[in-house]
């Protein structure tokens, strides 16, 4: 494991560099199990920039809470179409989901935050999905979470999700990038996009814990806008941690 | 085997919280006595024995569990439920475990 986390640690210096498209060029060569996840938002970017490198090698999943707005599942068909994948939409365990709404109700976020609701519809399915393969993408930006003190590697070595005595690999190509940057990409390469964003959705999420921002606002204010913003506070801090 | 645990003294001097919901769990388990060193990283002294050990093993997170076992490269980890079902071969609830998840990885959020 530690081997493996050095050599992920110097990968992500070489990598850092590079541009999204090298990152995934860089990801698809090195794995042949390997699924981008899709959220139906401007992480269709990922599938544009795989599908122009080796469209073969496009596999692709996306995470259905259940919960999602009507044009986000629009917004998912009419990226499978356009690009001719396959999406595999994963959902929920249907017990868990079913024991949760029975004792709380559909709506328990608002009063016990969101975390107990995403670990059941977004996490548990995202941990079966990811027990299927070696390596995985997803849009994460450093930009989209202002104050986390965890930066968002290029690649790195994903423990919480890895089967046990396993590696698995995930890459983070636009980590580096920022929102107007995946817009450039978008508007230059007519990239579909979902219709919400033309409506003020800046960031995209379940149709319940996301709103429309206005001007000035950081999209993480579309999301959970009910919740008192926390910080993370686990990590070690790198200024101490760094020789 | 040797199992060392190394938790967090924050900044303020005080254990940080997942420390000290990682030890209590611990404790109503009855694990503490699986633990052979505990030992401080202190945010406020990069040479404590904890920040020596997180700089070598490039750990960014806490609490941590280093596992060596003889003739081996040390194994680090980072997530609990993974501790007690990979190293003390325990059982752990599904709910718990993700979330911990959620809750050490806040970047899950925008997936
Ligand atoms: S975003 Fe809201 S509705 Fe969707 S899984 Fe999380 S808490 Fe539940």
């Amino acid at each position: 494991m530690t081997a493996n986390l050095l050599n992920t640690l110097d990968l992500d210096r070489e990598l850092s560099d590079q541009s999204p498209q090298e990152i995934i060029a860089y990801a698809l060569e090195q794995f042949d199990n390997i699924a981008i996840s899709f959220s139906g938002a401007e992480d269709v970017v990922l599938i544009d920039m795989a599908h122009r490198i080796n469209p073969e090698k496009v596999q692709v999943f996306s995470l259905d809470t259940g919960r999602l707005h009507a044009e986000t599942y629009r917004f998912i068909e009419k990226v499978r179409e356009h690009y001719g994948i396959q999406i595999d939409v994963v959902f929920p365990d249907a017990y868990a989901v079913n024991n949760m709404v029975r004792e709380k109700g559909l709506f328990s976020f608002y009063r016990d935050g969101h975390k107990e609701c995403c670990s059941i519809r977004k996490i548990g399915p995202l941990r079966r999905k990811l027990l299927t393969v070696d390596a995985w993408i997803t849009g994460q930006r450093r930009d989209q979470s202002p104050g986390t003190r965890t930066a968002i590697p290029v690649i790195q070595d994903d423990k919480a999700f890895a089967r046990p005595d396993d590696t698995l690999t995930k890459f983070n190509p636009l980590a580096n990038w920022s929102s107007n940057q995946v817009w450039e990409y978008i508007r230059s390469n007519n990239v579909p996009y979902n219709e919400l964003h033309d409506r003020g959705y800046i960031s995209i999420g379940c149709e319940p814990c996301t709103r429309a921002t206005g001007p000035g606002q950081h999209e993480r204010e579309g999301r959970w806008w009910w919740e008192e913003a926390t910080m993370k506070e686990c990590g070690l801090h790198s200024v101490n941690t760094q020789k | 085997m040797k199992i060392t645990l190394v938790k967090k003294i924050k900044l303020d001097g005080s254990l940080c919280r997942k420390c000290e919901d990682v030890q209590q769990k611990m404790e109503a388990a009855d694990q503490m006595s699986l633990i052979d060193e505990v030992l401080l990283a202190d945010e406020r002294d990069a040479s404590s024995p904890g920040m020596v050990l997180a700089r070598r093993y490039n750990v960014d997170q806490a609490p941590f569990f280093v596992v060596e076992r003889e003739g081996l490269q040390p194994e680090i980890y980072t997530v609990y439920f993974k501790f007690v079902k990979e190293v003390l071969n325990q059982k752990t609830r599904e709910e718990d475990e993700l979330k911990e998840i959620l809750n050490d990885n806040p970047d899950l959020d925008f997936l």
